[in-house]
């Protein structure tokens, strides 16, 4: 058998030991140490789940502040010892039997359900659009008749978009609603696209599926003839230049470059086949392999004021999928889908601490009052047990009464 | 790859352990305790079927659990502290006042 089948079943038969001890000890230190261990198993199991951040929370917040906390209040009251015989005594049996029912019923309900067998569907295809076009101006991209880039400004790049996955109708649009392209594409399920609008005149649309190694650099070219990216320093020099990716024709896509971790384009270069330095991407671009990010140099031709055209680069960053059940992955979704939720409840987690406060609070008694009960009970208590002593009855017992009582002030009753 | 199944169930059982210890014990602290179990239990079958989706709004779910826990233990140990302090006892069958 598998490793993670062994370790699932030792750790947890270890949590349903520990369960069945907290249910069976006589002392609440005892069961709170009992309940740690259970928890301690079950953030084992969520890491074996893929759930790493959970199971770092369950740790932290669980066995270690929640468990503290109750470890504290059983210290505190002195409640360690045993509650006593229930009044109910044919609960038990009864109890033992339910939960056999129960469990045979639950067993049953899975070994008839085959939820194992039931599969994920595949992730939808992310698409992103970007408006590289020379002359277009502000467009808009419609698939299927529904907009998925709306006012898109020369140059600028919109985030990726889940869509269903299938064949999709293109309509490229200015704004004034002229039809500047229109035909078909087809997003296949996992995938993540980019679609990119380029071109002088009439702009044109490639849809460039988009790589997800990381580290991985392609170059596309949106110029009018052949370019290669070389190192800018060999470039100057007199030795030979040094390709770094070489003769990616005119719309075309190069093939993926390996990139070191902390590379920069600072001394890159995409020059033409005549060695003439077309464009520099410049210092700031800069992707970062060691997070899983991937990236698309673009070459695209932009309109001066002049009407000349000049050469300009863009990076564009395909970030990494956040991986399942990590921290980056909890938290994006915590910040977008479901921060209403984490909003309420915080609040609720401050009411709980104002009531907590509220309710272990003592309200404070008038000086004058206080005086005027303890100055009561100095004076009766060994009254009442001269009395007592007087009668004759209970000498030794209720002499030592107050003496047992703790100091004045400390005991409410 | 370990099946949901073998999860779900061993997660029924720790759920119904803090069930019973819920009906069957006598200390307030120690029902408490049994319904932290219970809930640690719903988790683990929630944090299952998450990996079983490929879809991790499950592990969102369980940390709302897991805050929601927190303000409720902060909340029903001030309540136990309280009682105690008035009653000098926090047997659960004692405590029945708000019997009709």
């Amino acid at each position: 058998m598998a490793t993670e089948v062994w370790l699932f079943i030792l750790v947890g038969a270890i949590a349903v030991v520990a369960a069945v001890m907290l249910l069976l000890s006589q002392n609440a230190v005892h069961a709170a140490l009992f309940l740690i261990i259970n928890m301690g198993c079950i953030a084992f199991l969520f890491l074996l789940l893929n759930a790493a951040f959970l199971a770092m929370v369950q740790l932290a917040v669980y066995a270690g502040a929640i468990m503290v906390l109750f470890l504290f209040v059983i210290m505190l009251l002195g409640a360690e010892r045993p509650g006593g015989r229930s009044p109910y005594g044919w609960l038990a049996p009864g109890a033992v039997v339910l939960a056999l029912i129960f469990l045979v019923t639950v067993a049953l309900a899975l070994s008839q359900g085959g939820i194992s067998d039931l599969q994920a569907p595949p992730a939808h295809p992310q698409l992103r659009v970007a408006n590289l076009a020379a002359d277009a101006g502000p467009l808009e991209l419609r698939l299927n008749g529904s907009s998925v880039g709306d006012n898109l400004p020369q140059g600028s790049v919109r985030d990726y978009e889940a869509l269903p996955p299938g064949d999709y109708e293109l309509e490229l649009r200015a704004l004034d609603d002229r039809t500047l392209l229109s035909g078909s594409l087809v997003l296949e399920a996992g995938q993540r696209y980019t679609a990119l609008i380029h071109g002088t005149g009439a702009p044109a649309l490639s849809l460039l599926p988009d790589l997800a190694e990381a580290g991985s650099l392609r170059v596309f070219n949106g110029w009018g003839e052949a370019v290669f990216l070389v190192d800018f320093a060999s470039e100057l020099s007199d030795e030979d230049t040094i390709v770094l990716l070489g003769d990616v024709a005119p719309g075309a896509l190069s093939d993926p470059l390996a990139v070191a971790d902390d590379a920069d384009f600072s001394n890159q270069a995409l020059v033409n086949e005549l060695d003439e330095v077309l464009a520099r991407p410049g210092a700031g671009m800069i992707f970062n392999a060691g997070d899983g990010e991937s990236a698309l140099l673009v070459l695209s031709p932009l309109r001066r004021f002049e009407g000349t055209l000049e050469a300009t680069v863009d990076l564009l960053v395909t970030p990494s999928q956040a991986s399942f059940g990590g921290p980056a992955d909890i938290g994006l979704k915590l910040f977008n889908q479901y921060l209403l939720p984490m909003q309420i409840v915080a609040l609720l987690l401050l009411v709980a601490m104002v009531g907590a406060i509220v309710l272990t609070h003592r309200p404070k008694v008038a000086p004058e009052l206080e005086r005027a009960r303890l100055g009561r009970r100095r004076v009766s208590r060994p009254l009442t047990s001269a009395i007592a002593s007087q009668l004759g009855q209970g000498g030794s017992g209720q002499d030592s009464d107050p003496a047992a009582l703790p100091p004045a002030g400390t005991q409410e009753r | 790859m370990l099946q949901t199944d073998a999860y779900v169930m061993l997660s029924m059982v720790l759920f119904v352990l803090g069930a019973m210890g819920v009906m069957l014990r006598r200390n307030a602290i120690l029902v408490f305790m049994s319904v932290e179990l219970m809930l640690n239990a719903a988790n683990l079958a929630l944090v299952a079927f998450a990996r079983q989706w490929g879809n991790s709004d499950g592990h969102l779910f369980v940390f709302f659990v897991i805050t929601v826990a927190a303000a409720e233990v902060a909340v029903g140990l001030a309540l136990i502290v309280a009682i105690f302090r008035t009653r000098r006892n926090i047997n659960i069958d004692e405590l029945n006042q708000l019997q009709g």
